[in-house]
């Protein structure tokens, strides 16, 4: 097979007087691709904000709510009680109480600064008030210094505003806090909170997520040794293997019957929550991909619409380019080539459009910019859309005899 | 003439079943996505209140870091402060106003069987069922003295009403909410607005709340604060008068102005008071107060989602790829009706008559697929509904508005899509067609 | 030469088995000019369709230029039509949207030629079938028998040992087919072997040698060389 056999030339020259039935095609092919690669960008991205780590042992923690109302409701006592109790369940690897959690969307944030002072911005962090079991409860793991002891565990109070001496940071917190710092050396050292509170880094985890997982800062998070003295206060429990599913109305059962003063609510596992918080992402993701899915079918059957057609309506010219030499194969290709050619052009104004509509997003939106190699990878794509469509209908002209040239229509 | 038309496009249309299923199909899927993100964008847009929407009024007041602004680049906290919420009720300087705040409480049913609960709460002033234009089902709002004088007095919503009182008519009757008797005024009615204009800082679609009390009740029961907690200094000392009297921003404020003068008058009271609190100490940022009326404060605030505007456009764009598909196939249907045209005009028949038909034969596949479409927008919204869950659950459906504006976009879009197909196939010489191929 | 022995072709529908040819014997020779004629539904063009490699037969032996045919595959035939058969068709069979250069083209497209031999062969063909100056025409500003030329030219680029052509002026004027005809006598005369198609005795009568179809069989052979100046 030769070069000359590809008729690039002729099959150009050929479409320029069909003009409209090509560009119909270029469009669709142009604004398909459009939809589809910024599409697959926005899913991209939207997957890599749901596969990040929370840092907690989500297949295995769950929390629930307990509100006190009783007139003689004790917070101290039924805290301590209540802990004891979870804690002493079977299956309950560890328990804690806690004022929010990772990634639920809702939660407490401070500023921390490494010298005091009111004018000097602080950086954003998340609060998690815990006890010396928050290491182990959490599954986050100690890389710097120590844990809290039970002895470093206060008691906060409602409408309390100062804070204890001591705090464990997430390695990414410090890291904020001291860029040139061996994360290992800034054990000891005095942050500040409430512009001049001082606070002293005992502990630095791996990681901990805040609870809002769009926040900039969100893998900023600080562990406070402290039980809350509220009327309405969480638990989170993490438990053993296999155990969560039974122990999550068991425990709500529990503390519901020990203490007929309070209302227990909100049980929901970790797993729930993370779908919860990231169903808008998912939803995005859903819909986008059905939306890919139709519209690359409704592409595809418009080629093959048109190529029939234009099939049928060229039989004669194929019978006769048949009689005049052409193998089958000549023929296929002839068509296969015409719709690349086609697709090329709807390819190129497609990466135009593309990068267009991804500049108007970027601006309207404040998304992020499409990386480079998606235009390519979506014009590739387009191609063999291309192909295949034409696949069928080309097969059909190859089919037609060669007799056809004689016959008179 | 126009029923010969429709029956010669019935028989075209069946001469050709793939060729028409298809262009039904294109069309619909375009107008079915269309219409399903059009849907959610028109409820996430719509007016809630829309015969006063431009009279009531949202405050800010620039309380704010001396440093730092709350929003950047220079905008007011979106909510207020205990303090700056009841000194503006108490000078009553609008027309009607009405300061608020989320809470919750435990309501303990006078049934004995019934477990307590825990419910949400508004609390506010009167004026906030005159200024929403709350509906009732029994008795009325509380009365302005109420609020003076902090009388325990509860207006409490439909579902409340059905899950304490079996929906009897319970005012006067005493309901027990957050440890204290209260003395029921009123039952609202079914009412939701949507988006929930009032207060949009946790959510724009949030339901309406199970309870309403009075603000004032909030410092001497303790009444908890739910909803967003902003603040950029820690409360002077511990305890809940200080946290309430701290630079915590946690309330909402509307006020209904009815005149452009009236909202100048205000917006001068609201500086006056600024100054005035500048003097006392308060208040470190230059002045920075802001009214926005529903509109404003739903477009600031963002209540259409970006996604769901994204989205919009792509399903634009979809639609275009079904026209264009529609389009192509319509002229390879027409093109091969060439010799018919030929005849038809050979017999006298008007480049206009032929016009006219092949009008009516893509408006009724317009038609076909203005109907399917719609169709395939409903179980697009209840797919949207099942993906979503309740975040979307008053967002998902469709009015006689939308299923008017679907009809016509699809009529529109299919005849728009006919014509140049049309006008080719119309542009047909009459003898040359009869000739032989 | 071309040699068909027992020819077979059987047209099959549900209901009906038509016999095209049958037992269809014939031999022609190298630089022979041939008139097929018969009325229709003869089986002259299941002939000229069989002889040009354009359909396959159902039984007995064709060979072509010395080559048995029977089993050629469809490239073999495709590449054979190429190379060595050229077609002219009543309804010219010009490519609507390719101007001549590019319908002159088709063919030598398939042949494989480079371009600058293509460019060659095209602009001398289209020489020969005095149509240079039109290159860049769209077949559609021409007159019918200038089509036909564009078609004569076509199938002559290739050099092709054979000529085909079913009604070559069945739809042009007597004028125009006259000149056609004139274009394809002087073709012979260079050698190449022509077999051409008609239901127009007076056109057969041009030939060197006529031959009748009847009931797919060869029923009549003529060999006697006709009168020129009769015609002329």
């Amino acid at each position: 097979m030769s070069a000359t056999n590809w008729e690039v030339g002729p099959i150009l020259r050929a479409l320029k007087r069909n003009k409209v039935g090509a560009l119909l095609i270029a469009l669709q092919i142009a604004v398909t691709m459009t939809i589809i690669v910024n599409a697959i960008f926005i899913i991209q991205e939207r997957s890599q904000l749901m596969a990040r780590e929370s840092g907690l042992d989500d297949a295995n923690s769950f929390f629930l709510s307990s509100t006190g109302f009783a007139t003689d409701f004790d917070e101290q006592s039924t805290v301590t009680a209540d802990l004891e109790a979870i804690r002493n369940t079977p299956g309950v690897r560890n328990a804690i109480q806690i004022n929010a959690i990772p990634v639920s969307g809702g939660g407490w944030s401070m500023g921390l600064q490494t010298e005091p002072g009111e004018d000097i911005e602080g950086t954003g962090v998340a609060v998690y008030m815990v006890d010396e079991q928050g290491l182990d409860t959490l599954d986050v793991e100690l890389i710097a210094g120590e844990n809290f002891t039970a002895n470093d565990i206060l008691w906060r109070g409602n409408g309390e505003s100062s804070w204890p001496d001591l705090v464990i940071l997430s390695q990414a917190m410090v890291e904020r806090l001291f860029p040139d710092l061996p994360v290992a050396e800034s054990i000891g050292k005095t942050v500040y909170i409430n512009n001049d509170e001082p606070m002293i880094i005992k502990g630095v985890i791996d990681k901990l997520q805040a609870p809002w997982p769009g926040w900039s800062n969100v893998e900023n998070s600080m562990l406070v040794p402290q039980k809350m003295l509220f009327t309405s206060t969480r638990y989170f429990i993490r438990a053993e293997p296999g155990m969560r599913d039974t122990l999550m109305p068991q425990v709500e059962q529990m503390l519901a019957d020990s203490n007929r003063g309070r209302i227990i609510r909100s049980l929901r596992s970790v797993e729930e929550t993370r779908e919860r918080t990231y169903r808008q992402h998912s939803g995005m993701i859903k819909i986008l991909t059905t939306v890919m899915v139709i519209l690359t079918i409704v592409t595809a059957l418009g080629i093959v619409g048109l190529a029939s057609f234009s099939v049928n309506r060229r039989k004669k010219q194929i019978g006769t380019r048949r009689a005049l030499g052409a193998s089958q194969g000549s023929i296929m290709r002839y068509f296969m080539l015409e719709n690349f050619l086609i697709s090329t052009m709807g390819v190129l104004l497609g990466a135009a459009l593309t990068v267009g509509l991804n500049i108007l997003l970027v601006n309207t939106f404040e998304m992020s910019r499409i990386e480079w190699y998606y235009v390519p990878a979506g014009m590739v794509v387009l191609w063999i859309v291309g192909q295949l469509a034409v696949y069928g209908p080309a097969r059909k002209a190859a089919q037609v005899s060669p007799a056809l040239a004689t016959r008179t229509v | 003439m126009f029923q010969y038309y429709l029956k010669l496009s019935l028989k075209s249309l069946r001469r050709n079943p793939i060729l028409s299923a298809l262009m039904v199909t294109a069309i619909a899927l375009g107008i079915g996505a269309c219409m399903t993100i059009l849907t959610v964008n028109y409820v996430m847009s719509s007016d809630p209140i829309p015969h006063k929407s431009d009279k009531l009024f949202y405050v800010q007041l620039d309380s704010w870091d001396p440093y730092q602004p709350a929003r950047e680049p220079n905008d007011p906290p979106d909510q207020i402060t205990w303090t700056d919420a009841t000194n503006l009720m108490q000078e009553k300087a609008a027309f009607r106003q009405a300061a608020m705040a989320s809470s919750n409480g435990v309501i303990e049913p006078a049934d004995q069987d019934s477990k307590p609960y825990l419910a949400s709460m508004r609390l506010t002033y009167s004026d906030f069922f005159s200024m929403f234009d709350v509906p009732f089902l029994y008795g009325s709002a509380w009365d302005a003295a109420a609020d003076e004088q902090e009388q325990l007095v509860a207006v409490i919503s439909k579902a409340t009403n059905d899950r304490n009182f079996g929906g009897e008519n319970s005012v006067g009757q005493t309901l027990r909410v957050a440890g204290e008797n209260f003395r029921i005024v009123g039952v609202v009615d079914d009412w939701q607005p949507v988006p929930r204009f009032y207060d949009v800082t946790t959510g724009a679609f949030d339901d309406t709340e199970e309870v309403y009390l009075p603000l004032a009740l909030k410092m001497p029961l303790e009444l908890p604060s739910s909803g967003n907690v902003n603040c950029w200094k820690e409360p002077d000392g511990d305890g809940f008068i200080a946290f309430l009297q701290s630079e915590c921003v946690n309330y909402q404020m509307w006020v209904e102005l009815p005149s452009d003068a009236d909202k100048q008058r205000y917006m001068d009271f609201l500086d006056n008071y600024a100054n005035q609190q500048k003097a006392l100490g308060r208040f470190p940022r230059p002045l920075n107060n802001k009214l926005s009326d529903v509109m404003q404060w739903m477009e600031y605030n963002n209540v259409v989602n970006d996604d769901a505007e994204v989205m919009l456009w792509l399903s634009f764009m979809f639609l275009a790829v079904c026209l264009l598909n529609t389009i192509g196939l319509l002229l390879a249907k027409f093109s091969t009706k060439a010799s018919e045209i030929g005849l038809r005009r050979a017999v006298g028949a008007s480049r206009g008559d032929l016009f006219r038909q092949h009008l009516v034969e893509t408006a009724m596949i317009g038609l076909a697929g203005g109907l399917a479409g719609l169709g395939l927008a409903w179980l697009g919204l209840r797919g949207i509904e099942a993906i979503f869950g309740e975040f979307v659950s008053k967002m998902v459906h469709m009015d006689t508005n939308m299923i008017i504006v679907a009809l016509a976009l699809a009529l529109v879009s299919s005849i728009l899509a006919g014509l140049y197909p049309t006008w080719r196939a119309c542009n047909i010489a009459p003898a040359g067609q009869l000739k032989s191929q | 030469m071309l040699t068909m022995t027992d020819i077979k072709k059987v047209f099959r529908t549900d209901v009906v088995e038509t016999h095209a040819l049958r037992d269809f014997n014939l031999q022609v020779d190298e630089g022979e000019f041939v008139a097929v004629t018969g009325p229709s539904g003869s089986g002259k063009t299941t002939f000229l369709n069989i002889a040009g490699l354009l359909e396959t037969f159902d039984g007995g032996i064709y060979q072509l230029d010395g080559e048995d045919v029977s089993h050629f595959n469809d490239k073999q035939r495709s590449r054979m039509r190429n190379e060595k058969i050229g077609f002219i068709f009543q309804s010219f069979n010009l490519i609507p949207d390719l101007d001549l250069f590019d319908n002159v083209d088709v063919p030598l497209r398939y042949r494989g030629f480079n371009s600058a031999e293509r460019k060659r062969r095209i602009e001398q063909s289209l020489e020969t079938v005095g149509l240079a100056n039109r290159m860049k025409h769209l077949p559609a500003q021409l007159s019918g028998g200038q089509q036909q030329r564009v078609a004569i030219a076509r199938a002559l680029a290739g050099e092709p040992r054979f000529l085909l052509a079913d009604e070559p002026t069945g739809n042009l004027d007597s004028q125009m087919a006259t000149s056609v005809m004139e274009l394809l006598k002087s073709i012979n005369d260079t050698g190449t072997t022509i077999i051409m198609v008609t239901h127009d005795p007076q056109l057969a009568a041009e030939a060197k040698r006529n031959i009748q179809v009847r009931d797919g069989r060869v029923s009549e052979v003529d060999n006697v060389m006709p009168l020129k100046a009769a015609t002329a």
